[in-house]
Parts: structure tokens; sequence; C-alpha cells
């Protein structure tokens, strides 16, 4: 048995045209039984950053909490809204700090730089490796489904209606072929003016 | 990316040519599952989910797992998938055979009972959880529950695989002896829904199935028409 796949649980996030979207299943889980389908994984850290914490549940709880309260006392030094690239570092300082007893999350974190705008995606491993590559981030229990749909799916430069449909597809696809990700899904679009929030209709097994 | 150590990351302790291998490529494949049957006058009704897992990938999400042993014998297959494939076509070629010295379609009791012998003699090797359902001349429609241990026994209603643990309050609450034909598949069809909503190792669609003297009528309940309970 596998620590970070004792929940379970699903989340990718996209770029597209000047805008970003992040998508999660909703399923609380311990090993096979489902035991709720309202599970929150996503979590705004900023009027356009969103974080995802897939892995074990408890920590997902934990390092959002811990992580806010970092945040809220950046935000009252700085007095601004924080970078994502910066947020990013302190995600990862926040986990290698814990380099030899650390949290199971496998956080990506989704975003538009405060000032231009310019879509950001990140995903780190338990100890805070980042990594920022231009297209799309995965994590999870199923992220190889996961990368799969994504790699066929994805293309540059997809308007925030595309990008909605695109990544939906991604997720849910994934999920179902993975027994311990799915009941229910969110997706989150990030744009420069608003931020479009929707549930997703999905398989119930 | 880094993996502290092969408890967190998800890898099983399969190493391909230097390389640590995800869990799935070595993970017994498993219909961890919902199997249900019911006996009802003039016939029994089987249903089973259609998930098959390695891990905790979903290797076939339309997998069959009533598997006929005679014209009128089938039985719902849970556990190991090798083990219960090998399990049934081992009972198949006996049964076969046996009908053959018999002159006339063989009980459902022998089924079972070759099914007992098997799961019980190699009880140690196998993992194996059946469920036998048939009609025949003698006894009607008839199911026997042969589970892990290599036990035989007759009941009414049967239910087995990871799915059921979930549904036994339900089945004790709404079963009645005697049920229509329309009124057992309704109620299987009910109970491995609620059973594939809860249980992760369950899923697919519905597969159902109607034992009569006539022989076998099949039935299938795709996603999107099952019935939809409290999901809270």
């Amino acid at each position: 048995m596998s620590i970070m796949s004792y929940n379970g649980g699903a989340i990718v996030a996209m770029k597209g045209k000047n805008c970003v979207a992040i998508a999660a299943d909703k399923r609380f889980g311990i090993q096979a039984q489902t035991l709720a389908l309202d599970f929150q994984k996503i979590f705004e850290m900023g009027p356009h950053l969103f974080i995802g914490l897939p892995g074990l549940a408890t920590d997902t709880q934990t390092v959002h909490q811990r992580l806010k309260f970092r945040l809220n006392l950046y935000e009252l030094k700085e007095n601004r809204h924080i970078n994502p690239k910066t947020f990013a570092a302190m995600v990862s300082n926040l986990l290698y700090e814990r380099r030899f007893g650390p949290y199971f999350i496998e956080p990506i974190i989704a975003g538009l730089d405060p000032k231009t705008f310019e879509p950001y995606v990140c995903n780190m491993d338990l100890i805070g490796c980042p990594n920022e590559p231009e297209d799309f981030v995965v994590g999870g229990t199923c992220t190889e489904q996961l990368y799969g749909m994504c790699e066929t799916l994805w293309e540059p430069d997809l308007e925030p209606d595309d990008l909605f449909e695109t990544i939906s597809q991604a997720l849910i696809s994934a999920v179902d072929r993975d027994a311990i990700s799915g009941w229910g899904a969110v997706v989150h679009i990030i744009e420069k003016d608003k931020i479009t929030t929707k549930s997703l209709k999905t398989r119930m097994d | 990316m880094a993996f502290v150590d092969r408890a967190y990351s998800g890898l099983s302790n399969n190493i391909h040519g230097g390389f640590e291998v995800p869990d799935w490529l070595s993970a017994e494949h498993s219909t961890g599952t919902s199997i249900m049957a019911v006996e009802y006058n003039g016939g029994v009704v089987i249903g089973a989910d259609s998930r098959s897992t390695t891990g905790s990938y979903i290797s076939n999400r339309f997998t069959d797992k009533l598997t006929q042993i005679t014209e009128h014998i089938y039985c719902c297959r849970s556990g190991s998938s090798a083990d219960t494939q090998a399990i049934a076509n081992i009972v198949r070629y006996h049964l076969d055979f046996h009908s053959i010295e018999l002159g006339e379609p063989p009980l459902v009791e022998a089924a079972a009972n070759i099914f007992r012998e098997l799961c019980y003699n190699y009880r140690d090797s196998l993992m194996a959880g059946i469920i036998v359902a048939g009609w025949d001349k003698r006894r009607g429609g008839q199911v026997y529950c042969v589970p892990l241990g290599g036990m035989c026994v007759r009941q009414p209603l049967a239910i087995g695989g990871s799915g059921s643990t979930y549904v036994y309050g339900y089945v004790d609450a709404h079963f009645k002896k005697d049920m229509s034909k329309k009124e057992c598949l309704e109620f299987v069809t009910n109970t491995l829904a609620l059973a594939m909503s809860r249980d992760g190792s369950s899923g697919g669609v519905v597969r159902l199935a109607d034992l009569t003297e006539k022989g076998i009528e099949r039935f299938t309940v795709l996603g999107d028409q099952l019935p939809r309970f409290y999901e809270g």
C-alpha cells in the first residue's frame, strides 16, 4: 500500500491564451471505500492564484492551512499580492523543511502574474522540487492516464472556453480509468478579469 | 523528480531494467467487485458490475463477470481474474463430461460442488469468491455461495465481492421471497448501483442475466441509466 494512493485523487492544470485552468476530482475515500463527494483539493491563494494539493488528504488540509498562514504574513509585510513564481518558491521551501519526514503532497500551482497576467503553471514532488513547463501539469494517482490525455488533447493558445473543454475531457477520461479518483469534478478557469468555476457531471463510480 | 523512499512513491518493489515501475505493471489483476444472485419462483437473476483493476488502474471497464458453465448454469466471479477464469474453465469441462455420462443437463448442486472441490482443496493458492446460480429440472432456480475458503452453501440470496460489504443492510431490508422477475431485476440493479457508488473497486455497467427453464436472457444497464441515490 502506497501512502500516496491511500486517499486517491486527480488534479490537472493547463496554460491557455492569457488564461490558466485547474481542475480536480472531488472524491474523499479511504483505500477502496468512498466516504464523501465534496472534498476540496484546490484552494484559492490570491485573486489569480490557485494551488491544488493531491496526495494524502490530511496533508492536503494541513499544508493548505500552514501555507495560508505563511501567505498571510507575506501579504501583511509586503502589502501586495504574491507573484505565482514567488509563491511556488514558498511552497517549495515549506516542503523541503520536511525533507526527511515529508508531507505526502505533490502540489500543482496555477495562476496569472498580477502585473503582466502571463499564465503560469508549476508542479513539484513531495520534497519541493519545482517543475515549470510551458503546457500542462498533472498530479494524483492517475498521472499516467492524465499525461496521456493531456499530451493528446492540449495545444497552445487555447481560448478560455476551449481550454475548459480540453481540461474537462482530459480529467474525466483519465479518472474513469482510475479506481480511486473521480466521483465528481470541479474546474476553475482563471482569466485577467474573471474566474469561472464549474462543476462537471461525471460518472459516480 | 525525487523519490525519498519507494514506500512513498506509488511504485512497486519491481525494478525493471534498473527503473522502478508503476504499481499497476506488476500488481495482480483482480475483479474487486460487486456480484449478486437472487432466487425467485421459476429461476434466478444474477448480476455483476464490470470493473477489473490492476492495483488502482482500471484495466477493463466493461468486463463480463457472469460466466457460462452450462446452458442453464452460470457463475459470478470475484477475486483474482486469473484464478476464477481458470476454475470456471475446469468446472465447465468436468460438468460437460458429467452431463454426457448422465445423459441430461447437470444439476446446479453438482456444479456448485465441483467449484467447492477446487476452491477448498487449493484454498491456499487461490483467491476466488464465486456465486453459482442456475436452473435445473429437480429444484428449479438455485443460488449457491462458494466464498474464499471453499465453503458451499445454498441461499435464496447471495452477495459477494468487495462492494458487497456496503449493501448487506440494503439487501436485508429489501429482499422478499418469491418476487417477480421484474422485481428481482430492479432489486439487483439497485443493490449493485449502491455498491458501485461506494466501492472504488466496482463500477462501470451493471450486467444482469435471468436464468430460467428457457435458458438465459442477458441485460446491460449502462452508466447513465443506473439509479442514483443520495450522493453527499
